[in-house]
């Protein structure tokens, strides 16, 4: 079942002549995991702002074509310092602080709140103060706090930013178990080496436009790598002259040395 | 009170209680305490302008005692301000610096009562020397009082203006539009 | 007693009341009674051990006596010097036991918009962020060359080169944070569900209205 349609969406920021997003058309399905690539500035931030109800209605500016959702939205921006309520002075409250804003009673927040808290591996910093947390831990405690507000719907804008390698790992694997359970995905993402573990599809935008769409082979064509979109090994593969089809990964690397 | 507002407010009180950093550094008697309240009515108006006011001097209570009586001057300060924006005075320093000057009598002449009364003209260090001076020099107490007060708030109310003034027009065009009073007051709407 | 276990309100209505007394109450008696319940009270432990708050409070309260011995006469800074004390006492005190989130959690469970709760506790925690950011622009500028020294016109445009960067990324934070409050559910005048109300009682809300009562008393019969 459909969770998001973006149908035809043009959008301009206020201010600017030039629209952010030119005529995009996109759904995310229930329990799938759909990817935005694109150079900086190519517009997947604003997407995700447009599917989340917050660009224009938040950001101001003129929005052109249909938005529709079906399911409530969460959204999980790159600058973790930035989205830290402010009113929290303990991890386990700053996760608990969107499910209380919802009302929900007590049981189900601590329900909500230990299960994210859980998934994002947070128990040991549970009675930490937000403020004294390092960048990759409080990206930890913000993502579990929007899971925590157990939304149909979960954007991700680069939530891998300021985590390490292993960190990462752990939540490209949480993305793949959550699309399971049902949720539905959308991911911006410069992480493109996890993409054919993690997205189902990929959509590659480009000055505002969808340039293509299809499955996460699509960072092996030619034309990706040649914009720098492609898979690391794809990457390499093109650049040292090897025949196409350039591989996506290291495992179809070795298949095509053979 | 819209959300992008309730963000605002915060965030304004607390570069007035920030910016003690940047004036340590270059060794000036400033406080600066009014520029988040300058600041927000600018972009926001004067209710913003109020709250964020009222926002200073309670958070500033906690590490200060002593000023929160003085929550009657950020008042004032967010009244002054919207009325210079209003005027779109903030449109160049020629403009600015003297509505700050004004801003600053103003100022002084409000938190001279408060000094007076309170603290007996002891507010600060600097105020109680100046008061010392101004009594030596034959004026009554509360005229030696308001001489205290205003030899410290006119220069930094003045700064202030300057200091917002190129604040505002340093801001993003994309920031300026959502901020319909800030055009106002950079005389650009 | 310790002000943790004592409700946010009663805190606040206690260093409310004790400065309005010392006022309300003629000098230099009222202000002597208060001024001791005050230091009295900053000698519980709260926070953290009782002698820092204890100390803290005299030397705040300190300069006072010495300025206002070189303004005026004796009875005077005795007079407006125990009301100072009073308040800077009761004031330090506050702020010692006074813990934030307690308080943020009162006002919740009382029902009331969270609009006031979040301003407060907002501002609080990004006054330390907001200050780090203002050192370490200092620190950056001081390696590009900045000194105390100078002319003043040279020290205003190093102020405007210290500060516009600071005031500037902190505008460009709010547009941010506006999305993360709206994305987490913060509705300005939403009823919210309250995460740990701090217990009350009967006894601490009847010393509330007592306290107040109190006041009002002694404006009463001050001005009679």
């Amino acid at each position: 079942m459909k969770s998001l349609t973006l149908e035809r969406v043009s959008f301009w920021y206020p201010a600017t002549e030039a629209p952010a997003l030119r005529d995009v058309s996109l759904e995310v399905v229930q329990g799938e995991v759909v990817a935005l690539v694109g150079a900086v500035g190519a517009g997947a931030s604003t997407v995700l702002l447009a599917a989340g109800d917050l660009a224009p209605r938040l950001t101001g500016g003129r929005i052109v074509g249909t938005v529709s959702r079906r399911d409530r939205s969460a959204i999980v921006l790159p600058t973790p310092w930035t989205q830290v309520s402010g009113m929290a002075f303990t991890v386990w409250d700053e996760v608990a602080f969107g499910p209380a804003n919802l009302g929900w009673p007590t049981h189900e927040i601590a329900r909500q709140v230990d299960r994210a808290m859980a998934h994002l591996e947070l128990g040991p910093l549970a009675t930490r103060d937000p403020a004294t947390l390092s960048g990759g831990e409080l990206q930890r405690v913000i993502i579990a706090a929007t899971l925590a507000m157990d939304s149909g719907l979960v954007l991700f804008d680069e939530p891998a930013a300021e985590l390490d390698a292993e960190g990462a790992s752990a939540l490209w694997r949480l993305i793949r178990a959550l699309a399971k359970g049902g949720k539905a995905i959308l991911l911006a993402t410069s992480a493109l080496d996890a993409l054919p573990d993690v997205a189902d599809r990929v959509v590659w935008l480009e000055d505002g436009a969808v340039r293509a769409v299809g499955t996460p082979d699509l960072l092996a064509d030619v034309a990706a790598c040649d914009a720098g979109l492609g898979t690391s090994v794809a990457t390499v593969w093109g650049a040292s002259g090897l025949p196409g089809p350039y591989p996506l990964t290291v495992a179809h690397a070795v298949r095509q040395w053979r | 009170m819209s959300i992008r507002l309730l963000a605002l407010i915060p965030v304004a009180a607390a570069i007035s209680l920030a910016l003690s950093a940047a004036v340590d550094a270059v060794a000036l008697p400033l406080f600066l305490d009014t520029t988040g309240t300058i600041l927000a009515t600018t972009l926001a108006g004067p209710g913003v302008g109020i709250a964020t006011g009222v926002v200073t001097s309670a958070v500033n209570t906690l590490r200060n005692p002593t000023f929160w009586p003085f929550v009657v001057v950020q008042i004032i300060v967010a009244l002054y301000a919207w009325a210079a924006a209003r005027a779109g005075l903030f449109r160049s320093f020629r403009t600015a610096v003297p509505a700050g000057l004004g801003l600053g009598v103003i100022a002084s002449l409000t938190s001279t009562p408060i000094s007076y009364l309170v603290f007996g003209c002891t507010t600060t260090g600097g105020i109680a020397l100046t008061t010392a001076l101004g009594k030596a020099l034959g004026l009554p107490p509360l005229g030696a009082c308001f001489f205290g007060s205003f030899l410290s708030d006119f220069g930094d109310k003045a700064v202030t203006f300057a200091l917002v003034t190129s604040v505002l027009h340093a801001l993003p065009r994309r920031t300026a539009a959502r901020f319909p009073w800030a055009l106002r007051a950079i005389g650009a709407a | 007693m310790t002000g943790r276990r004592l409700h946010p309100f009663t805190l606040l209505a206690i260093a409310g009341a004790l400065p309005a007394l010392a006022w309300i109450l003629p000098a230099p008696a009222g202000g002597m009674w208060t001024a001791a319940v005050a230091l009295l009270l900053t000698l519980t432990p709260g926070w953290r051990p009782g002698l820092v708050v204890f100390r803290t409070a005299l030397l705040t309260a300190a300069p006072f006596w010495v300025f206002l011995r070189l303004l005026h006469d004796v009875p005077t800074t005795i007079a407006i010097g125990l009301r100072i004390t009073t308040m800077v006492a009761s004031f330090v005190w506050l702020a010692a036991t006074l813990a934030p989130d307690r308080l943020v959690e009162a006002t919740v469970a009382r029902g009331w918009s969270v609009t006031a709760a979040y301003l407060f506790a907002a501002t609080i925690t990004a006054v330390p962020t907001l200050r780090d950011r203002a050192r370490r622009i200092v620190e950056a500028q001081r390696c590009r060359g900045l000194s105390p020294r100078g002319s003043l016109g040279n020290r205003l445009r190093a102020l405007r080169a210290l500060a516009l960067p600071l005031v500037l990324s902190a505008l460009h934070d709010v547009d941010e944070r506006a999305l993360a409050l709206e994305t987490r559910g913060m509705v300005s005048g939403a009823r919210r569900t309250p995460l740990a109300p701090p217990p009350d009682s009967a006894v601490e809300r009847a010393a509330r209205w007592a306290l107040l009562a109190a006041c009002v008393a002694a404006l009463i019969w001050r001005f009679k």
